[in-house]
Parts: structure tokens; sequence; C-alpha cells
């Protein structure tokens, strides 16, 4: 008869020996096989979203509605008071995130340094979102707007490439993405006139594969919604300064672009302003343009479309269907067909006043009243948009479209008095609350709303499989609310403001999650059982 | 862009809670290269961009237009070659050589006259730079397209405005108290002083005061008035009864049209 502690031991040796193997393959996996990247293991955030399809939806559920409560923290990890926006990566037990001119590699389990990059350069400082990976390597945009390739072991760069001059105002922000062998990067400009475009850049060289410009060629489809006879459509504006999102099945990238320039003072350049202002589709191998669609036709607000496009597939009108929806800045949400564009819903998700109608495309209709002018014009939304970069979220276990939304009154000045150029103008806030709203996908309509509290918080929101959604309000409280309900599950005061979007991750059977606070990264779990 | 979210200076309301955006706008970082410089050195640059201006009008404003936004010629203030120019060494190049291949001739000139003309069009540039910001001096004139009659019948009427204020009262005076543009947003929605509350507790015993906090989970208040002690509550603990002073003005934003809000304007603008 073998005995109870016989059983015991050969327990634990069997434990031990699935810890060496996860150990084993885990220390043996090199880098990051792109391949990966179409179906990310729960080990790992290999991209800025996590996965292709932008939903910030986690099929881990170790930490769920129904121990929440029992969250603790694992490790904290302090950086030199930079503020962090990016959204880490963890591949292979390693975490990488960034703020502008910095990139860290730390472990993922403990939140000890691994290595940190340093690289001081001109440029707006305004944020850093994060690094892509692409086997041993990872990519990086600086404020002067490079793309530098970093050994993803050492940080050791590898080689520097110009994306865009600085000199003539271009910066750089985002996370680059990986798509196949192509490092998809994008740029930011703020108030000078300088055109938008998005690059597909060779891993191993730096080299460019392709361009995409947003602004269209004189001639080429689109360069009708710009005047003749003018230099505006060179000037335009339209920047891609957020990470897209892709679908393999079609192999199309899908990219929100910004607003047009000059930024408040539309009249040098009436028209549409395509492709500014715009959700593309594009060939992710030639970066081809396939469809379009324009959230805000002739900007004059700054609501650039760049936020996240998110990708899922679902039944609509009795018909399967590949789906994109956008909660936009200018306060309204979009629901396309991502294979063909074709518009199937567009609802405001929350008040504002400068829209009078839908057009027949899909498009809100923008009142001539609210056009900023000399004696100000009072608009809801201002200029930082009913929602902006903040990550949405979409859970297919509720069928619900989650955002970050805000009131925002805001009174708009054309400030012109030559041809304008730059902002041409200012919007002057007056007023801001924001909530965190759950929207039906199909129609837009808000399922329920929660308060976050006055000002404008830019938390991003995180939903997983254990029927939780995160994202924080803006008296510095984390949240866990009930993604069916709204209602608040658990909370706790940091003590500072989550300005980026939360992300998680299971290693060696125990799920993390990382919330960035100002400059501190948190890690919360589950209590460790004790003796482990 | 732009992706720079506003500067909270321009957020007087009372707060809950701090304020959730850090933000180094460009125009922060611009302000504070500007306040870096040596007042000497910024009034040379200043009067050497004046010269270049009336220089640059003579000389060079015929094909690149007056204010140098262009006109045969393109547009300099958005110009490659000048936002990468030092103190004119590559515009110096321009003007003294010509670009014969795009029909632009040498031009005579001193090196003191490109110099200035240099800094006239590295202050045009940064004039474009600046325009995401709306001048503090802002001419009320361009405020001042409502009508006064209109307004005054608002404020007395429509707008519920005295119910709370008056002329003589709390708004004496307030037209020489702001500058034009803080008039409006102030004549929008003011600095407020922070909401009062009374908190129930379960022993039903009350406590009124100042709020110095108000989330979903936590009531502070300042006992009595703003200098009294501090006394915190969970919320599921107690009641709370809150008086905000912003909420009348909340109301009324999305209620008002323009024409509303210039014709209050135009009589707020009277109240000196």
């Amino acid at each position: 008869m073998i005995s109870r502690s016989a059983i015991r031991k050969a327990l634990y040796a069997l434990t031990f020996f699935f810890c060496v193997l996860t150990f084993t393959s885990r220390a043996s996996a090199q880098g990051l096989d792109p391949a990966a990247l179409l179906k990310p293991p729960t080990d790992a955030w290999p991209t800025y979203n996590g996965d292709y399809s932008g939903r910030r939806f986690s099929t881990l559920d170790q930490i769920n509605a129904a121990n929440v409560n029992s969250l603790t923290l694992a490790w904290i990890f302090r950086t030199p008071t930079h503020t962090l926006k990016s959204t880490p990566l963890v591949v292979n037990g390693t975490m990488y995130f960034t703020s502008p001119d910095h990139v860290w590699a730390i472990d993922a389990k403990f939140g000890r340094q691994i290595w940190h990059y340093q690289r001081k350069s001109e440029g707006d400082h305004i944020g850093n979102r994060g690094v892509a990976m692409y086997k041993d390597w990872l990519y990086f945009e600086s404020p002067d707007a490079h793309l530098i390739c970093l050994n993803a072991k050492d940080g050791t760069v590898r080689w520097d490439v110009v994306l865009a001059d600085a000199k003539l105002g271009y910066f750089a922000t985002m996370a680059p993405l990986v798509v196949k062998n192509h490092i998809i990067a994008g740029v930011s400009g703020d108030v000078t006139d300088v055109p938008g475009f998005l690059l597909a850049i060779d891993p191993d060289t730096g080299a460019v594969q392709w361009r995409w410009n947003t602004e269209p060629k004189p001639g080429e489809p689109g360069s009708e919604t710009w005047p003749k006879d003018s230099d505006a459509i060179s000037h335009g504006g339209g920047m891609t300064w957020m990470t897209g999102t892709y679908d393999p099945n079609l192999n199309l990238l899908y990219w929100g672009t910004g607003n047009p320039n000059p930024v408040l003072a539309g009249e040098g350049r009436p028209g549409d302003n395509l492709f500014t202002c715009t959700i593309v589709a594009l060939d992710a191998d030639t970066g081809k343009l396939v469809w379009h669609f324009q959230p805000s036709p002739h900007d004059v607000h700054d609501w650039d479309a760049v936020q996240t496009p998110v990708l899922f597939d679902a039944e609509f009108k009795g018909k399967p269907r590949k789906l994109l929806a956008q909660a936009s800045r200018n306060g309204f949400y979009f629901l396309l067909d991502r294979t063909s564009g074709e518009h199937l819903a567009t609802a405001a998700f929350i008040e504002q006043t400068w829209a009078s109608g839908i057009d027949a495309k899909g498009r809100p209709i923008a009142k001539p009243s609210a056009n900023p002018a000399p004696d100000g014009t009072l608009v809801e939304p201002g200029s930082d948009g009913s929602t902006n970069w903040m990550a949405p979220s979409f859970d297919p276990q509720t069928n619900l479209f989650y955002v970050n939304a805000r009131r925002l009154f805001s009174v708009y000045y054309n400030t012109v008095t030559t041809k304008a150029e730059g902002w041409g103008g200012r919007d002057r806030i007056l007023w801001a609350n924001s909530t965190i709203r759950a929207l039906d996908f199909k129609t837009g309509k808000v399922v329920w709303n929660h308060e976050i509290g006055e000002g404008e918080s830019i938390a991003g929101i995180l939903t997983t499989a254990g029927h939780l959604l995160f994202t924080a309000d803006t008296s510095h409280n984390l949240l866990a609310l009930d993604p069916t309900t709204g209602k608040t599950l658990w909370h706790l005061n940091v003590g500072g403001p989550l300005l980026a979007s939360p992300m998680t991750y299971m290693l060696d059977g125990r799920q993390f999650l990382i919330i960035p606070i100002s400059d501190t990264l948190y890690a919360f779990a589950l209590p460790e059982k004790p003796g482990n | 862009m732009p992706e720079s979210p506003q500067s909270f200076s321009s957020f007087r309301r009372f707060k809950f809670a701090a304020a959730v955006i850090i933000v180094v706008s460009v125009k922060t970082l611009f302000g504070s290269a500007a306040h870096s410089q040596q007042p000497d050195a910024k009034q040379d640059a200043a009067e050497a961009a004046a010269r270049g201006k009336k220089q640059f009008a003579e000389s060079c404003g015929f094909c690149h237009g007056p204010d140098a936004t262009g006109a045969r010629g393109p547009d300099l203030v958005r110009s490659a070659l000048v936002a990468h120019d030092v103190k004119g060494e590559l515009i110096g190049e321009i003007v003294k050589n010509g670009r014969p291949d795009k029909g632009m001739p040498a031009m005579p000139a001193t090196d003191d006259q490109i110099a200035d003309i240099a800094a006239f069009l590295h202050a045009r540039a940064k004039e474009a730079l600046e325009s995401s910001g709306v001048p503090a001096a802002y001419p009320v004139e361009k405020l001042l397209t409502g009508n006064f009659e209109k307004g005054k019948a608002f404020f007395e009427g429509a707008g519920g405005c005295k119910n709370c204020h008056s002329p003589a009262g709390d708004l004496a005076g307030i037209a020489k108290k702001y500058s034009s543009i803080e008039l409006e947003a102030h004549m929008l929605y003011p600095d407020f002083p922070p909401p009062t509350a009374t908190v129930t507790l379960r022993t039903g015993e009350k406590i009124s005061g100042v709020v110095s906090h108000l989330d979903d989970f936590v009531v502070s208040i300042r006992v009595g008035d703003k200098s009294g002690w501090n006394r915190a509550f969970a919320r599921d603990s107690v009641k709370v009864e809150l008086n905000d002073p912003a909420a009348a003005h909340r109301d009324l934003l999305p209620k008002l049209t323009q024409d509303d809000m210039h014709n209050l304007y135009a009589y707020i603008s009277t109240l000196k």
C-alpha cells in the first residue's frame, strides 16, 4: 500500500518536472516569430493592443469577478519620473515598455530591470506608446521621428533610421506594428502644416518597403476633395500617430488618420480633405489603399480619427460579418464591414452639438455654425474630443464595445488674420466630465454608463474572460467593473492617474495585471498560495 | 495633431480630484524656451525681425507675399529650407545666388540685411507654431458681435442668470477683472467655490461643510467652512447631500446657441 506522503512526494516531483519543462520551453524560446502574432499565447502580450484585433480582450480568467476582491500587489517598478503612456509588451517572460527617449526591459514575473536604453532627442516629448518586436529585435519611435532597432536581449542599437524630418515639426509617439516582415510605422505632427504618411520598414535593414501618403497626389482619387491651384493638399496634415489593426485573412491593415491642417482654420482647404480624419484599409504588402471611410469630413476641430479600429466577427442583421468598429474622437461610433468598407451603423455615443445629422454614407453632417470663428463658437466636444487615444475594448462575452467617453465643452476661436498656417486658432476648455460607456456594437446605443469623475480621463480599458473590465477613475482609483452592468466590483486608490491602458498575461500559472500609474508600473495578481 | 491634450490651466473649475492629465504642451515648451532667453537678446531678435519685415516686403514680397505666405513664389513660412536655416546661413545663399532653375533672381543684399530677413522668416514660422493658442491680448472688438439688448434680456429672462447673479452685486466690475477671452470663459463657466455638503452618519448625526474630496468611495469635508478640520467617510456608510454651485452652468452650456453666447457677452462686457 502506498502511503499518502509517498503520493504527495510523487505529486511534488511531477509538479517540479512540469515546472522545469515550462521554464525550459520559455527560456529556450528565441525572440518572437511573427507567425506567433496570428494567435498570441496567453503568456505573452506581443503587440501594442495584445493582438491584431485591437479588442484588448484577454482570454485569461484566473483573476475573475469572484476573486477580484483578493487582488494584491505582486511588484512595483518605478521609473525616474517619466509619464508612462505605453502599453508594455511581454514576450518570453520579459516586459518591454517606454517613455519618450526611454526603453526598459524588466523581468515580467519579478519586476526587476534587465536593461534600460536612453537616447536624448529633440522633438515633442508628449508621450510614447511602446515598442514592437520581431524575432530578437525591438522597434522604437523617438521624439525626433527616428525608428530605432534595438537588440531585445541587451538594448543595444542595431540601426537607427529617420522616418521624418523633425526640423519640419514631425515627431513620433506610436508603437510600431509588426505584420509579417513589415514594421509599420506612423508619424506625428502638431502645429506645422506637414503631410502625414505611413511607412512599412524592413525589419532587418531599416529600408522603406512601401509608403502610403495621407494626401493623394494631384489627379489621384481623393485629390478632388482639396482645392486646386493651392498648396493646401501638400500641407494637409493627417498624421498616422496611433497603432492600427490587421486582418491576416484579408491581409488588410486598418489605420486611422489625424486631422487636416491648418487645424482649426479650414477656409483655405474647402472639401472633405481626404484622407485626413479617415479610417483606411491598406494592403499590408504594398500599402495600396483598398477602401476608406471618413468619420470627420473637412474637420476643423482637431478630431483625429486615429482611435483603434477594433476588429471582430459577429452576426449583423442575420448575416455573419467581418466587422470594424471605431468610437471616434468626434463623438460618433462607426460600424463598418471590414472586407469592403461598407458602412453599417453610425451613432453618437455621447452628447455633442456639432452635427445636425448623418449623411447617406454614414458620416456626421457638420453644422456650419459649429465652425471656429473669430468671435468664438461654443461646441461639444472640445478639441481633445469625446474620446481620444486611450484604448477602447470589445468583449466577445458581452458583445459590448467599451469606450472612455467624455462631456467636454469648449469655445473655439479662429484667430487667423492672414493666410492660415499651423493651428490658426485654439479652443478654450470650459468643463469636462469623464465616463466609461458600454455600447451595443450593432447600433452604438449606450447600454450602460459609469461616471468616472470630473476632468479629462485618458485611462484605457481592458476586458478579460474573467468577466472583468479594468480601468480607472479621475480620482486615482483603479476600477474593476462588471462588463455586463458597469457596476464596480473592486477599486483601489493608487495615488496617481492611469494615463495608459492596462494589460495582462499569465506566467508560470499566475495571471498578472499591469497598470501604469504616472511614472510607475504596478503588477497585480492573486495572492500566492503559501509554499509557492 | 494633434494629440496634445490642453493644459489644465484653462480649467478653473474646482476639481473633486487632481487633474488627470499631465501635459507638456508644445505651447509650454515654446513658452519656456522664450522665457529662458535674455531680455536683451529677445529684444534684439524682435528688432531684427521688424527690420527684416520691411526689407522682405520691399525685396521679396512681390513674389513671396509681404507676409511670406507665398504668392507667385512659394510660402516661406512652411519652407523646409527656412526650418533648417540657422541665422541666415541657408537663406543667405539663396538670396545672394537666386534659384535660376526656378526663376528666382539673385538679390543684392548685405550680410546684415540677410540676417534681418532670416530673423523675420524665423519669427513668421514661430508665429505659425504659436497659432495653437489664443493670444492673451485678443482684441475684445472681435468678440463683440452680439446684441446688447438681447443679451440683457437673456440674462434677466430665458438664461436664468439673475437667479444667482446681479450686475450691481457679484458681477459689478466683472468686465474690468478679466481680459477679453478670459471674460468669455468666466461668463460661460466661472471659477466656482468648492461644493458644500451635508453628511448624515448612520447614527443620524449630520455634519456640514466644504467638500475637499468626493469620489464613488470616499467623501471628505472641512467641517463648517474651509478652515475647519477635515473628516473623511466611506460613501457606503453615510448619506451625502451635495450642493454644487456649478450645476446651473453645466445645465446651461448645452442649451446656449452661438447667438445667446455672443449677445450675453455684449451685455456682460459692459459691466465695468
